[in-house]
C-alpha cells in the first residue's frame, strides 16, 4: 500500500506541558486509523497539527512523500479536509451554500483563483457547475433538503453537513475529530456508511471519536494516545484487549475516566 | 430519496433562476425610472449623481464589511483617489478620461490592499481606528501635496468626457453614471450568492473552516478590499467627471460614516440593500425640504431604529412580509384543495 | 520650544486623560470601546455653552446639567442600545462596534439639530485667576482643568479600591467569567461604568470647551484622540490614560512644531499601525493579579 500521510517527531507544548509529544504516524491509501484517548491527551491537539491550525513546534510532515507545511489552506490543497470537534459552519447560509464551500474552494486557491472566482461570481453565481459533487455528497449522506439554514439543524445534522463539507472538497486525507458526538443512529450509519465508501475510493481517514465501539468497527489500525504520547499503535482487536488500553479506560492513570 | 433530493434542488435552481430575471429586469426597470426621473432638471441630476457616488461607496464597502465582517473606514481616500485621478488625467495629460477611472481603480485597489497587508492581524474596534487614521492622514495629504492635489483649492476647471469625438452632456453622462450603479450592484449582488460570495461569508463566522477548506483567508480579505477600494474610487471619479472639480473636502470622513449606515438601514442581505440605504440617505438629507436641517439626525435615529428593531434592514423586513404572505396565500390554497377534495 | 507650549501639553494632556479615562471605565466594566464617550463629551460642552450663551444660566448649573446629561446619554447607549444588541447577536464584536458608531453620529447630529451647527465658546471656570510661575503664566482654566484632573483620577482611583463597585469592577476587568461565576452583579456593575465614563468625558467636555470652543463634529476627533490615549497608556492602572494622554498631547505639540502640520497626522498613523502590528499592550500593562 502507498503511504500517504506521514509525520515522525510531533510535538507540541503549551508553557511546558506537552500536549502533543514525539508522535510519529503513517497512514496508507485506503486505510482507517482510528485516533482514541481519554478527554486531554492530544487527540485534537495532533488533527490541528496535522491539518495546520496549530504550528507544531518539532516534527515533520508529508504527504506522498512531499514536505506539508504552511497554513491549513495550503495544506487542503494538498489533498487534506477535516472536520471539527465543534462545528464550524456559517449558520446563517445553508446546508447547500456550507456543501459548496467545500466544493469550490479548490477553484478559489491562491490570488489568480481568488480574483478568478470574484469576476466568475458576477457571472455565473449559481456555481452549478459543483451540483455534481454537491448531488454526489448529499446523496451519500442523506442531507434532506439542501435549502435549510445550517442554524436550524441540530447538532447531529450539523455534523453531517461538515463531513459533507469536507467529502465534497475530495480529498485524499480526511481528518473527523469526533464526528459521532451528538449525532443520531440515522448519522451515525451515514457518517460510517460515507466513511467506508471514500475508504474504497483510496482516500486516507483519520478517525478521533471517544465511542471505542464505533471507532473499533470502522478502523483497520488504532493509535491510543495518553499524556500526548503514542502508547498503542496496531489491530483494533488486540488494542482492545491491550493491558494500555485497560490502564488508559479502566486503571488508576490518575486521568479522568471516559468510558 | 435521492431523486427526490435531486428534484427538488433542481425545482430551486429553476426558481431562483427566474427570480434572478425578475431581480435583473426590476432593478434596471428602476433604474431607468430614476434616469427619467432625473431628466434635464439641474437639481434632480444632482440628487442623482449624489446617490450614485453614495451607492458606489457602498456597494464598495459591501463586500469586505457587510459580507467578510471587516470594518475599514479608509474609503473616504480610496474615493478621493478616484476623483483626483480624473482631476491629474484631466488638467495634466491629454489622455482620454475612461483612463482616469481605471488608474484611479488600480491605485486605490493597491493602496487598499497595502493597508489591509498592513493591518492584516486587527479587527472590530482596533481595524476601524487604524483605517479611520489613515482616512485622516490621507486628507492632511491631499491638504500638503500642493504640487500634485492643488492643496486646499483642489483641481477645477476638469474637461467633460468625450465618447466616440463628441462631447458628452451632463443629462447623459448622469444616465451612464446610474447606469454603471446598475451594473455594479448587479454584479456585487452576483459575488454575494456566488461560491466566492459563500467563502466570504463563510469567513466572518468560521474563518477556521474557510481555512481547512482550502481557501486562504487573508488573501481572500485582501481580493475584495482592493476589489471594493476600487468600486469606491469609480464612484468618485464619476462624480468628479460630473462636477468638473474636486477638493479635499469634496469626500470626508463624514462620508464614510454614512456608508456604514447605508447597507443597515436598506438591508445587508443583498447589495440592493446599500443601493436603497445610499437613495434614503440623499432623500433624507437633500431632498425633502421638510425635515431642513434635521435630515442627518432623523437619518441617524432611523439607524438606531433599525439596528433595533429589524436589523434585516428595509429590505430584509420586505422580504420577510412577502415570506409571511407567501405563506398565508400557500396555506389558504392547501386548505381550500383539503376541502375540496372528497 | 516657548513655556507657554508646555502649558498647552498639560492642558490638552489632562483633556485626553480624562476622555481615556472614559474609556477605561467602559473596558473594564464591559471589555469594549465606547467610541460615542467623544460626542457625549462634545454634548456636555455645547449643552453648557448653549445654555450659558442663549439661555442666560449661570455658569455652575449649567455645567452640572452637561455633566449629568452626558452620564445619561451612556446610561442610555448601555439601556437602550448595546445591551440589548449584544443579547441578540451572541456579543460579538462587530455590532457593539456599529452600534456605538451609530450613536456616536446620532448624538453628533441632535447636538447639531439642537444648539445649530456652528463652533461655539465655552466660559472659563476661572476667568479672574492666573498663576505666575515667573516662567511662564498659567490662566484660570487650565488651573481648573488640571485641579478636576487630579481630582477626578483619584477620585476614580480611590472608587475602585475602597467602594464594593469600584472593586468588583475591577474583578469584572480583570476575568470577567470569573467575577459572572462568583456571582457578581456584572451586569450593574457595567452599568456604573458606563455612567461614570460619561460623567468623566462630560466633565472632560466642559473643560476642553472653554479653552478650543466647541462644535457638533468636535466628538469625532476627541473620540479618536481619548482612544488613541489609553491605546498608548494601557489599561495596568488607572493613571495609565493619564499618562498616554499626557503622551498624545506632547507628540501633538511637539510633532508640528517641528515637523509640520500634515506630518502630525502620518506620524499618528505610522505609531498606530506600528503599535498595532507589534501588538504590546500600552506602556503600562495590566499585572496578572491572582
Amino acid at each position: 500500500m502507498t503511504v500517504l500521510l506521514e509525520g515522525a517527531g510531533l510535538g507540541k507544548s503549551y508553557g511546558g506541558v506537552h500536549a502533543v509529544d514525539d508522535v510519529s504516524l503513517r497512514l496508507s491509501a485506503g486505510e482507517v486509523l482510528g485516533l482514541i484517548g481519554p478527554n486531554g491527551a492530544g487527540k485534537t491537539t495532533l488533527v490541528d497539527l496535522l491539518d495546520g491550525a496549530q504550528p507544531a513546534d518539532s516534527g515533520t510532515l508529508s504527504i506522498r512523500g512531499r514536505r506539508l507545511t504552511g497554513p491549513p489552506s495550503r495544506r487542503a490543497r494538498a489533498g487534506l479536509a477535516r472536520t471539527f470537534q465543534h462545528p464550524h459552519l456559517a449558520l446563517d447560509l445553508t446546508v447547500r451554500e456550507n456543501v459548496l464551500l467545500g466544493a469550490a474552494a479548490p477553484k478559489l486557491a491562491g490570488v489568480g483563483g481568488l480574483l478568478g472566482g470574484l469576476v466568475a461570481g458576477a457571472f455565473r453565481p449559481s456555481g452549478s457547475r459543483f451540483d455534481g459533487t454537491l448531488h454526489r455528497v448529499a446523496e451519500a449522506l442523506d442531507l434532506g433538503d439542501l435549502r435549510r439554514r445550517c442554524g436550524d439543524l441540530t447538532l447531529g445534522e450539523q455534523r453531517l453537513v461538515e463531513v459533507a463539507r469536507a467529502l465534497a472538497q475530495e480529498p485524499s486525507v480526511l481528518l473527523l475529530d469526533e464526528p459521532f458526538a451528538g449525532a443520531d443512529a440515522a448519522g451515525i450509519a451515514a457518517i460510517s456508511a460515507a466513511v467506508r465508501a471514500v475508504r474504497e475510493q483510496g482516500c486516507g481517514i483519520i478517525l478521533v471519536d471517544h465511542n471505542v465501539d464505533i471507532v473499533a468497527s470502522l478502523v483497520d489500525r488504532i493509535m491510543l494516545l495518553r499524556f500526548g504520547s503514542v502508547v498503542f499503535d496496531g489491530d483494533p482487536a488486540e488494542c482492545m484487549a491491550s493491558p494500555e488500553m485497560q490502564d488508559v479506560y479502566f486503571g488508576t492513570g490518575g486521568e479522568r475516566v471516559v468510558p | 430519496m435521492s431523486a427526490v433530493t435531486a428534484r427538488k434542488s433542481s425545482g430551486a435552481l429553476g426558481w431562483a433562476r427566474s427570480a434572478e430575471t425578475g431581480r435583473i429586469l426590476g432593478t434596471l426597470a428602476l433604474t431607468l425610472g430614476v434616469i427619467a426621473w432625473a431628466g434635464a432638471d439641474l437639481f434632480r441630476q444632482d440628487l442623482a449623481l449624489l446617490g450614485a457616488t453614495y451607492a458606489l461607496l457602498a456597494l464598495g464597502m459591501y463586500l469586505p464589511f457587510n459580507l467578510a465582517g471587516a470594518l475599514s473606514l479608509a474609503y473616504s481616500a480610496y474615493v478621493a483617489i478616484g476623483g483626483y485621478a480624473v482631476g491629474l488625467v484631466a488638467t495634466k495629460t491629454g489622455w482620454p478620461l475612461p483612463l482616469a477611472y481605471l488608474l484611479g481603480a488600480v491605485a486605490s485597489a493597491a493602496l487598499a490592499v497595502l493597508l489591509g497587508f498592513a493591518t492584516r492581524r486587527l479587527s472590530g474596534f482596533y481595524l476601524a481606528a487604524v483605517t479611520l487614521l489613515f482616512g485622516v492622514a490621507f486628507q492632511s495629504f491631499l491638504l500638503d501635496a500642493k504640487d500634485i492635489t492643488g492643496g486646499a483649492l483642489g483641481i477645477g476647471s476638469i474637461r467633460p468626457l468625450t465618447l466616440f469625438g463628441s462631447e458628452l452632456d451632463r443629462r447623459t453622462f448622469i444616465a451612464l453614471t446610474l447606469l454603471a450603479v446598475w451594473i455594479v450592484a448587479v454584479a456585487v449582488d452576483r459575488v454575494r450568492r456566488s461560491p466566492f460570495g459563500v467563502a466570504l461569508q463563510s469567513s466572518r463566522d468560521v474563518p477556521a473552516a474557510v481555512e481547512a477548506a482550502g481557501v486562504g483567508v487573508p488573501a481572500m480579505r485582501l481580493t475584495v478590499l482592493g476589489a471594493g477600494a476600487a468600486i469606491a474610487s469609480l464612484g468618485g471619479g464619476l462624480f468628479t467627471t460630473a462636477n468638473q472639480t474636486i477638493g479635499p473636502d469634496t469626500f470626508t470622513l463624514h462620508l464614510v460614516m454614512l456608508a456604514i449606515f447605508m447597507p443597515l438601514l436598506g438591508g445587508q442581505g443583498s447589495a440592493w440593500g446599500a443601493v436603497l440605504g445610499a437613495v434614503l440617505v440623499v432623500e433624507l438629507t437633500f431632498n425633502l425640504q421638510i425635515f431642513e436641517r434635521s435630515g442627518s439626525l432623523i437619518f441617524g435615529v432611523a439607524v438606531l431604529a433599525v439596528l433595533l428593531i429589524a436589523p434585516g434592514g428595509i429590505l430584509g423586513f420586505a422580504g420577510q412580509a412577502t415570506r409571511w404572505l407567501r405563506g398565508r396565500l400557500a396555506r389558504g390554497k392547501g386548505a381550500q384543495e383539503k376541502g375540496a377534495r372528497p | 520650544m516657548s513655556a507657554q507650549l508646555w502649558v498647552s501639553v498639560v492642558q490638552i494632556g489632562c483633556f485626553f486623560g480624562l476622555v481615556a479615562l472614559g474609556y477605561y471605565l467602559v473596558l473594564e466594566g464591559a471589555d469594549f470601546f465606547n467610541f460615542a464617550l467623544g460626542p457625549f463629551a462634545m454634548f456636555s460642552g455645547l449643552t453648557a455653552s448653549w445654555l450659558m450663551a442663549e439661555q442666560g444660566w449661570p455658569l455652575g448649573l449649567a455645567a452640572v446639567l452637561g455633566i449629568a446629561i452626558a452620564a445619561v446619554l451612556a446610561v442610555v447607549t448601555e439601556v437602550a442600545l448595546v445591551r440589548p444588541i449584544d443579547a441578540r447577536t451572541g456579543g460579538g464584536e462587530l455590532p457593539s462596534l456599529i452600534a456605538v458608531v451609530a450613536v456616536l453620529f446620532a448624538v453628533e447630529q441632535l447636538a447639531g439639530t439642537l444648539f445649530g451647527r456652528q463652533l461655539m465658546p465655552g466660559r472659563s471656570w476661572l476667568p479672574h485667576t492666573s498663576l505666575d510661575l515667573g516662567f511662564v503664566t498659567v490662566d484660570g482654566q487650565t488651573l481648573a482643568l488640571v485641579f478636576c484632573t487630579v481630582v477626578a483620577f483619584t477620585g476614580v482611583w480611590l472608587w475602585m479600591r475602597k467602594s464594593r463597585y469600584g472593586r468588583i469592577l475591577r474583578a469584572v476587568g480583570s476575568n470577567r467569567e470569573a467575577a459572572k461565576t462568583l456571582g457578581m452583579p456584572v451586569g450593574r456593575v457595567r452599568l456604573v461604568a458606563f455612567a461614570l465614563a460619561g460623567g468623566v468625558v462630560g466633565l472632560a467636555g466642559q473643560l476642553f470647551a472653554a479653552k478650543a470652543g466647541v462644535s457638533f463634529q468636535s466628538g469625532f476627533g476627541w473620540a479618536l484622540s481619548g482612544f488613541l490615549a489609553l491605546v498608548i497608556g494601557g489599561t495596568g492602572s488607572v493613571w495609565a490614560p493619564l499618562a498616554g494622554g499626557m503622551l498624545l498631547a506632547l507628540a501633538q505639540t511637539l510633532v508640528p512644531y517641528y515637523l509640520g502640520s500634515a506630518s502630525l497626522d502620518y506620524a499618528v498613523l505610522a505609531v498606530a499601525i506600528l503599535f498595532f502590528a507589534l501588538r504590546p499592550s500600552g506602556l503600562f500593562v495590566r499585572k496578572v493579579r491572582v
